[in-house]
């Protein structure tokens, strides 16, 4: 037949050059389908599909459509590749010949870098945010200008320094595109020594600096410098402007490096660089006047909209080109912080990490918990919060030097000697080290997350609980006469059961509550809330108490060779300001619950049916998970009904509650006089 | 050119009935699922997957495709490819299509 020739021809004419690169395999062409294509489409009945067996609509509402924005991560834009933008002039070196621009251009991108990191760090991907830098992406480039040179390459350093840190504490597991790094050149070679070229650097400039000033009072230098730019009214600004921003860069570089050293012993030169930081960034802030002012030309739109501090827009940065590195998977559209935004989210950063460097590595777990729950009041952001887990937990041990049983036995009010005891290479016992870190680890995390963890987390401390009882009873269950060492190891198991049941009901208790930070409970179910919280408060103050029991039996042991003073007899028939403490909130708890279910009994305005679940569904919603690790035992929704049903305003006991709340309130104060943030808490307590 | 010899093949292929079994368009394109496919797209893009569906509007899935595109505007040029999945092509944005067969199935194939 004469078609094989001209079809040969036409296959080879036909197709682009482009396609010919694209072989088909060694014994196949490509035949051009359109013309059958478009034949099978006309004599398709409307809604029909032509596919295979394996094919499935459901799984096909999954496909990538090609040119859609939001999912087409490889459109070409302007530029096909990075180096076609680089030939094309996108981020020219030097920016500008006139060294005026070239200089404020360059202020320009430090301004928009920061705005991008401060995005990344509220969970964007690094591609889209600091990795728009055509500069960063071609770092080698930039190695004739030195100030964009040295500016880079400490990004570069602090990026990679900050993903190590989060890819460590694992705790990006919630915002899973901030260590998404595939294909970013993140690794440079010599960035060990980007502090020393920024120092090189910041010294030209402060030099500089010095020489405009001593022109302007007429001094003369023996240096022959060269000026930063060629404007000299402007010189002065300029040097300051860019001094604090290279000093902040470094001062923060010293934040990370010292938080990262083990044990916490970089925590105090920490909080020196820390608060230079906070200085170079109030400067950064001063110097946003004088650039807005230094050209002629004004920017359009909102200044306060701006990733820059001059307003103008940066050279050098576009998202598109390397979307394709950063996965497969369909791109997001973010918009990058402005620039006010930015500098207050690193000053907000940099006061979380200040708190957390101050904190005295107390080795009582429960102040330590007591920290970490008031440090996450303020919302800390994910690196602040990695920090914070990472100087915790270390190497399997509490801030990598006390290991947990230690800690577990001093928690459980065991004396000293213990802590060394064989009994902690027992199974039950290690799987216990490792809750408390892992409850470390949680309480580290955002409130969602948190609440999510802790809520099963409760079974795990349910089933321990019940080993290490059943483990007890095996070896103890017929109480004769002991060895030593025996009372040791039954006290010990005592004590940490005990311990362990408390700390069960403090996990609950902070899963309750932390349904009110996340405003997950609505206000009709505030009173089957507060109710629950009511139950699991008298469990955890029971526990504590016999704790604080427990401890002050061995202290009055210890020291019962010197002689007791009335006071301290008097301080030990007390009830511990703890355990107060916690009364307070059971009362404010109970008399929630009984006046909520008081103004439902006799209003009918507050007592509406929702259409959806009844009362009921919606207790075992919320609670669910308590109930499966029982806490507390007996506890449930019919007992939940009759406690309620009746309560009326009538009954004057629910004034009680309150003036109870305030009496033992009072009397609290005076025991923590020394502790600032449960002063705060029983202010508000009493409000 | 290339259009109309295609187009006067499928008129052969009407025409010469006797030949085949299934002489219309549809069952054609059926025979073609599961090969090969390269459609181009009009920003230069191409995409190579296995022919998974199409539908009355010329929309086209692939399946197990791979993105070639070129570095530079001008060609010759490196190509860079990525993987990608499952694809849906809308036709608006569809600049060719061809498929991958051996140099006498090419006939056979789209003729019958």
């Amino acid at each position: 037949m004469a078609d094989k020739p001209v079809y040969e021809e036409a296959s080879i004419d036909g197709q682009p050059p482009k396609l010919a690169s694209i072989p088909a395999s060694d014994t196949t062409v490509w035949a051009d389908a359109s013309p059958l294509l478009q034949a099978a489409c006309a004599g398709l009945r409307d809604g029909e599909l032509i596919h295979g067996d394996n094919f499935n609509l459901f799984a096909a509402m999954s496909a990538l459509e090609i040119m859609d924005p939001k999912m087409d991560s490889g459109i070409v834009c302007t530029y096909y590749s990075i180096d076609e933008a680089i030939e094309n002039g996108a981020a020219p070196i030097p920016i500008s010949l006139d060294s005026t621009i070239d200089v404020r251009c360059t202020i320009d991108i430090m301004d928009h870098l920061l705005a991008c990191e401060a995005a990344w760090h509220k969970g964007h991907s690094l591609a889209q945010t600091v990795f728009s830098c055509i500069y960063l992406l071609r770092l080698d480039r930039t190695a004739p200008h030195a100030l964009l040179h040295s500016y880079c390459r400490i990004i570069r350093a602090t990026c990679k320094a900050v993903v190590s840190v989060v890819s460590d504490a694992r705790t990006h597991e919630e915002e899973d595109l901030f260590t998404m790094t595939y294909g970013l050149p993140l690794n440079g070679d010599g960035d060990d020594k980007c502090l020393s070229i920024l120092n090189a650097v910041e010294e030209t400039i402060s030099r500089q600096l010095r020489a405009c000033k001593a022109t302007s009072s007429k001094r003369r230098l023996p240096e022959d410098l060269e000026p930063l730019q060629s404007n000299p009214n402007l010189e002065e600004g300029f040097c300051k402007a860019l001094l604090c921003r290279l000093r902040f860069r470094k001062h923060f570089f010293h934040v990370l490096s010292c938080m990262k050293r083990p044990q916490g012993r970089g925590l105090e030169s920490a909080r020196k660089h820390i608060a230079s930081c906070l200085t170079e960034l109030e400067s950064i802030l001063k110097s946003a006047d004088f650039l807005r002012s230094c050209f002629d030309e004004s920017c359009e739109g909102d200044i306060d909209d701006k990733t820059t501090a001059s307003g103008f827009e940066p050279i050098g940065f576009d998202a598109m080109l390397n979307s394709r590195l950063s996965a497969p998977t369909p791109p997001r559209a973010i918009k990058i912080l402005s620039w006010k935004k930015a500098v207050e989210y690193f000053v907000k950063l940099l006061h979380d990490l200040d708190v957390i460097c101050s904190y005295s590595l107390d080795p009582h777990l429960e102040s330590l918990l007591r920290f970490v729950v008031q440090f996450q009041k303020s919302q800390p952001d994910l690196v602040a919060r990695s920090h914070l887990q990472l100087l915790l937990v270390q190497d399997g041990k509490l801030y990598g030097r006390d290991p947990f049983f230690a800690v577990i036995n001093k928690a459980a009010a065991l004396p000293e000697a213990t802590k060394n005891h064989d009994i902690q290479k027992n199974e039950s016992f290690l799987q216990l080290g490792m809750l408390v870190m892992n409850l470390l680890k949680i309480l580290c995390t955002n409130a969602a997350w948190q609440r999510r963890k802790l809520g099963k987390f409760l079974q795990d401390w349910r089933v321990i609980y019940v080993q290490l009882e059943l483990a007890f009873r095996n070896e103890y269950g017929e109480v004769s006469s002991s060895s030593n060492d025996e009372n040791t190891c039954m006290k010990i198991f005592q004590h940490i059961l005990l311990w362990v049941e408390e700390q069960t009901y403090w996990i609950a208790f902070r899963f309750l509550i932390l349904g009110f930070e996340l405003e997950l409970y609505s206000t009709g179910e505030y009173c089957m809330v507060y109710w629950y919280l009511y139950a699991v408060l008298i469990k955890l103050t029971e526990k504590t108490h016999l704790m604080m029991a427990v401890s002050h039996d061995n202290a009055k042991r210890k020291g019962k060779k010197k002689k007791d003073s009335p006071k301290d007899l008097a301080r030990e028939s007390r009830i511990p300001p703890a355990v107060l403490f916690l009364q307070c909130y059971i009362c404010l708890a109970e008399g929630l619950s009984m006046m909520l279910a008081a103004l439902r009994n006799e209003i009918p305005v507050f007592h509406s049916p929702s259409p959806f679940n009844t009362e009921h569904e919606k207790f075992v919603q919320h609670f669910e998970l308590l109930q499966r690790a029982c806490i507390p035992d007996h506890v449930s929704y019919p007992s939940y009904k009759e406690s309620t049903t009746h309560a009326r305003f009538s009954t004057l006991a629910m004034y009680n509650y309150f003036k109870d709340a305030q009496r033992i309130a009072k009397e609290v104060k005076s025991s923590f006089s020394n502790d600032p943030e449960r002063l705060a808490e029983l202010r508000k307590l009493e409000q | 050119m290339e259009q109309e010899v295609g187009e006067s093949l499928i008129q052969l292929g009407n025409s010469d009935g006797s030949n085949s079994s299934s002489s219309d368009p549809v069952t054609r394109v059926r025979k073609l699922l599961f090969r090969r496919m390269l459609v181009g797209i009009k920003d230069g893009r191409f995409f190579l997957g296995t022919f998974h569906c199409l539908d009355k509007q010329g929309n086209i899935i692939l399946q197990d495709t791979i993105e070639y595109r070129s570095t530079r505007r001008s060609s010759p040029c490196p190509m860079e490819q990525r993987c990608l999945g499952l694809v849906l092509i809308p036709s608006s944005c569809q600049n060719s299509c061809h498929v991958d067969c051996s140099v006498e199935e090419q006939l056979s194939l789209l003729k019958v």
